[in-house]
């Protein structure tokens, strides 16, 4: 009886039959083309890098693109050993160098290695002219990474770097060979996916001389994709050649869309030194810098914000009703907490005398943040440093961890096993001890201000106009937010005001400065507001560290802003 | 007391075994004697372990294997979630799990875990008594391991589900024109599952199951591969001089790709050799399952055949072309000591049931 185990038994030997007769046809009927492809290994698999997507600024001008390079390659089988002294005459190389490099890692036996990459174009010609006394040796023009406007976006878009043996070893080989760059830093680090594409390749069959003959299969390599950013090239250009020589950070936010259109750190460096192996002195010299040009002073350092601060505490005293605007308190210059405790001074010696709320953000005046302190605990300046984003993690693309830092009773007491002191209370009020932040959380905090509380979150890649998600609100009473901007207009259109330097002629700005002490260098200067008054377009920060007041140093910087952008901006003539 | 010991083992069954670990470390040897690692040495090692384990597990017998089956079950699906969190990745693939020194592969023994779930599951069901119930339970115990190594990836292991299911399903007795259904709804979900694919696991795919749209990869690898096997011609080259396999144009050629340097030393004839050695090996598994009753018995011997048949199928079938490059081993014949202790399990189970064979 044929039963299911026979049908089962039959069908087993039928394929193993099969694999016999697979194989009897490979190795017996055409096992001679075999044999000579394989007795003269002429099969070539040249990898094919995909070229990387471009990254635009808002008006499609290129902050990163490729340029064409000229390598110099061999495949070490097919190099004789004439060959090895004559080029490292020509490459002006050790001749150890260059057998080191010839027998370095490759991903496939006769793929090509590369002796040096980058060279200029007069070496590459005469290497070129010389080929028939150069077997195995060859030019490849390849496409590496450009960025044509050196250090201007240099914190924005970051750079790549060659991947390294252990990277490699772990990653897709569809996508990453074994001499690929990565992106290391900003936009090329977070969005190296996209910006990567697809590597190809094709398979050639050669003949004795290593010329192809035919392709046997290809594949092509898919372009990375391109992507468009919100900063405008020109403004944050200008920035730059403003803060050139400071340690600064400037940012300005579109207020509309939410885009940042210049975000700015001084000093930067050239992010071209990373790409071609022929820099790696300079890149020394940056990555040693004391200045440290690497680091992006906008939101990957935190400082002490200072008079900045006082926005959230005025706002905290006034949402929780501790203080209305016209809460009065007198300054005679120094406050005194307890009848013995030390005085605190304010920045003005001679006192500002009786101020409400207006005058005393207007002036600036730490007495009448000490008397509102007086009616705070440190937990609630906390909460609504909170609300306003302190402290709290970003959502910008290339850099989602703020590192500012808002102290609590609870921390301080997990932290130093001691109560919180009530004077350490008038320090907070006025942004200084434990308080840190970032200057793109104090441009966040401002804008949310300037949005009359609607939730920001500062981006750099350009969105979709249609995409406008749903925007949650902060809890904070609209009335007192409308207190604060006009108390930030005064800080810079009265006479009175800490922040007049900034005034500019066409129209009205609110802003607030802030003046960091940071013992024993000189203090940390800060300015932020948005612009104009009515209807605001902008939001801004500008930080200088170590720049002195900040009514003076960064007020000017703004000024400078301003001006730029309206310039930049004016509606052409017709 | 040694007569004792091994009497009850079925001898040609064990010299089957024996033949192909003995070809697998001549060629492992060859394969990598000019590079470091002595894997040969390695692999004397793993062999005497796994046969030690093809000895004794008839003397546990099978039977206690399917009684905690469900509990190897669930173990292993614990693992291969694991893996995903805590494995460590290579080529872009996540498999391994690192216990202390020992790198574990939980798909390899997922595979043995299931087949005796499953085999365990259907035993207890008559085939004449719902279909329907039965056959989707056995269906759902087999499609999450399937969905978990798919996922990791490891497309060419989870391939080996569906043989396996196929052989164990029919060997129950599950009935034709469910058989035409199954194959009727998969054939509909392939292009629903496909919908749901990102970009980047549908190139895997196409490049899985034809190898030239990358050229860089396994096409590459594919072509190396056919002219190894195929320049070996009716004699082969000899053993220790072929030159393409010896040369890297091949890679793993120590592990997965080890045919291609049999293909190429001994030729067609000892490509041959290789497959009367299976042949044989299989037939004995035949001969042990003619002589038993045990429903569950036969359905464990025949997961067993149809997950080495798949293995030896798909395996020597890339060499040449006819079957997708999946990182499969040679059953018994590549380095690698879980496979190979795995599969020695697998046919201890199955010596058992010969062992058995007069327990009705």
């Amino acid at each position: 009886m044929f039963t299911r185990f026979h049908f089962f038994q039959g069908f087993v030997f039928l394929m193993l039959a099969a694999l016999g007769l697979g194989l009897f046809h490979t190795q017996v009927v055409r096992g001679h083309y075999f044999l000579e492809l394989s007795t003269r290994n002429h099969i070539r698999l040249i990898p094919l890098e995909a070229p990387r997507g471009r990254v635009f600024d808002q008006k499609n001008r290129l902050l990163a693109t490729n340029r064409a390079s000229y390598n110099v390659v061999a495949i070490p089988e097919d190099v004789t050993p004439e060959v090895y002294p004559l080029l490292a005459k020509l490459l002006d190389m050790p001749e150890a160098d260059l057998r080191e490099r010839m027998s370095a890692g490759r991903e496939y036996p006769f793929a090509p290695a590369v002796i040096r990459g980058d060279v200029t174009r007069e070496l590459a010609f005469k290497i070129e002219e010389r080929q028939p006394e150069l077997p195995g040796v060859s030019i490849r023009v390849d496409g590496v990474r450009y960025y044509p406007y050196g250090e201007t976006a240099s914190h924005v878009i970051g750079y790549i770097g060659a991947v390294s043996r252990d990277e490699y070893r772990d990653l897709d080989h569809d996508r990453y060979g074994m001499n690929s760059m990565v992106g290391r830093a900003g936009i090329e680090r977070v969005f190296d996916e996209s910006l990567r594409g697809w590597r190809g390749g094709e398979q050639i069959e050669v003949n004795a001389s290593g010329q192809k003959v035919q392709v046997l299969s290809d594949r092509k390599p898919e372009p990375g994709e391109d992507i468009k950013l919100t900063l405008d090239l020109e403004f944050q250009k200008r920035i730059m050649d403003m803060v050139k020589g400071q340690h600064a950070s400037v940012a300005v936010l579109d207020l509309e869309t939410d885009g940042l259109l210049a975000m700015a750190s001084a000093p930067g460096y050239d992010p071209n030194i990373f790409v071609s192996p022929a820099t790696s002195e300079q890149r020394m010299t940056v990555l040693k810098d004391q200045n440290s040009p690497m680091l992006d002073r906008g939101i990957n350092a935190a400082y002490p914000p200072g008079s900045v601060f006082k926005l959230v505490t005025a706002l905290a005293a006034l949402d929780l009703g501790k203080i209305t605007p016209e809460t009065r308190f007198s300054c005679n210059g120094s406050f005194r907490l307890g009848p013995k405790s030390k005085p605190a001074h304010c920045w003005f010696k001679a006192g500002h005398g009786s101020i409400n709320l207006y005058e005393a953000l207007e002036r600036s005046c730490n007495v009448y943040f000490f008397n509102v302190a007086k009616r705070l605990t440190p937990d609630d300046i906390a909460h609504y440093a909170h609300v306003l984003g302190l402290g709290e993690p970003m959502r910008l693309e290339i850099g989602r961890l703020a590192p500012g830092f808002i102290p609590d009773s609870s921390w301080k007491r997990a932290k130093f096993h001691q109560p919180w002191y009530q004077g350490e209370t008038l320090n907070m009020a006025i942004g200084q001890g434990y308080v840190l932040v970032t200057p793109l959380e104090i441009l966040r905090l401002t804008s949310i201000i300037a949005k009359d509380g609607l939730v920001v979150e500062p981006h750099i890649v350009a969105r979709d106009r249609q995409f406008v998600p749903e925007k949650p609100r902060v809890a904070i009473q609209e009335q007192n937010l409308d207190v604060i901007r006009r108390a930030m207009l005064q800080v810079v259109e009265s006479d009175y005001g800490t922040g007049q330097l900034a005034r500019v002629d066409f129209d009205k700005l609110a802003g607030k400065t802030g003046t960091a002490q940071a013992p024993p260098n000189k203090s940390h200067s800060w300015m932020t507001g948005f612009f104009p008054y009515k209807d605001p377009k902008l939001a801004f920060v500008v930080f200088v560290e170590h720049g002195g007041s900040g009514g003076i140093t960064s007020a000017r910087l703004v000024k400078q802003v301003l001006e730029t952008w309206k310039e930049l901006n004016a509606a052409p003539v017709t | 007391m040694l007569r004792r010991l091994l009497n009850g083992i079925h001898f040609p069954l064990v010299f089957a075994v024996i033949a192909l670990a003995a070809i697998g470390m001549l060629f492992i040897y060859s394969a990598s004697y000019r590079d470091p690692g002595n894997y040969e040495v390695k692999q004397v090692f793993w062999v005497l372990i796994g046969l030690g384990v093809l000895i004794g597990v008839p003397f546990i017998g099978y039977r206690p294997f399917l009684s905690v089956s469900y509990f190897f079950y669930v173990l292993s699906l614990v693992l291969l979630v694991l893996v995903d969190f805590f494995g460590h990745k290579h080529l872009g693939a996540q498999r391994w799990l690192s216990l202390g020194p020992i790198a574990i592969q939980p798909s390899e023994f997922a595979k043995l875990a299931t087949l005796l779930a499953v085999v365990n599951f259907l035993g207890v069901h008559h085939p004449w008594e719902g279909q329907i119930k039965t056959v989707s339970v056995a269906l759902l115990l087999l499609v999450v391991p399937f969905a978990l190594i798919v996922k990791q990836p490891d497309l060419g292991t989870a391939l080996l589900f569906i043989p396996m299911s196929l052989v164990m399903l029919f060997l129950w007795g599950v009935r034709k024109r469910f058989f035409i259904a199954a194959f009727g709804a998969a054939a509909l979900a392939v292009p629903l599952a496909w919908e749901f694919l990102k970009e980047y696991q549908k190139k895997r795919l196409w490049v899985f199951l034809e190898p030239n749209r990358d050229p860089l990869g396994s096409g590459y690898t594919a072509l190396q591969a056919k002219i190894a096997v195929g320049s070996g011609g009716l004699w082969g080259k000899g053993y220790l001089a072929g030159t393409q396999s010896q040369l890297h144009f091949v890679p793993e050629h120590h592990t997965d790709f080890i045919f291609c340097v049999i293909g190429e030393e001994w030729g067609f004839l000892g490509s041959l050799l290789v497959l009367c050695c299976y042949g044989f090996l299989f037939h004995s598994i035949f001969l042990i399952m003619q002589h038993t009753t045990d429903v569950k018995a036969k359905m464990l011997c025949g997961g067993v055949l149809a997950l080495l048949l798949s293995q030896v199928v798909i395996n020597i079938g890339m060499t040449f072309g006819l079957m997708p490059i999946a990182g499969l081993p040679l059953p018994l014949v590549s380095y690698g000591g879980s496979s190979f202790v795995m599969t020695c399990i697998a046919l201890g189970l199955v010596l058992s049931v010969y062992r058995e064979r007069s327990i009705f």
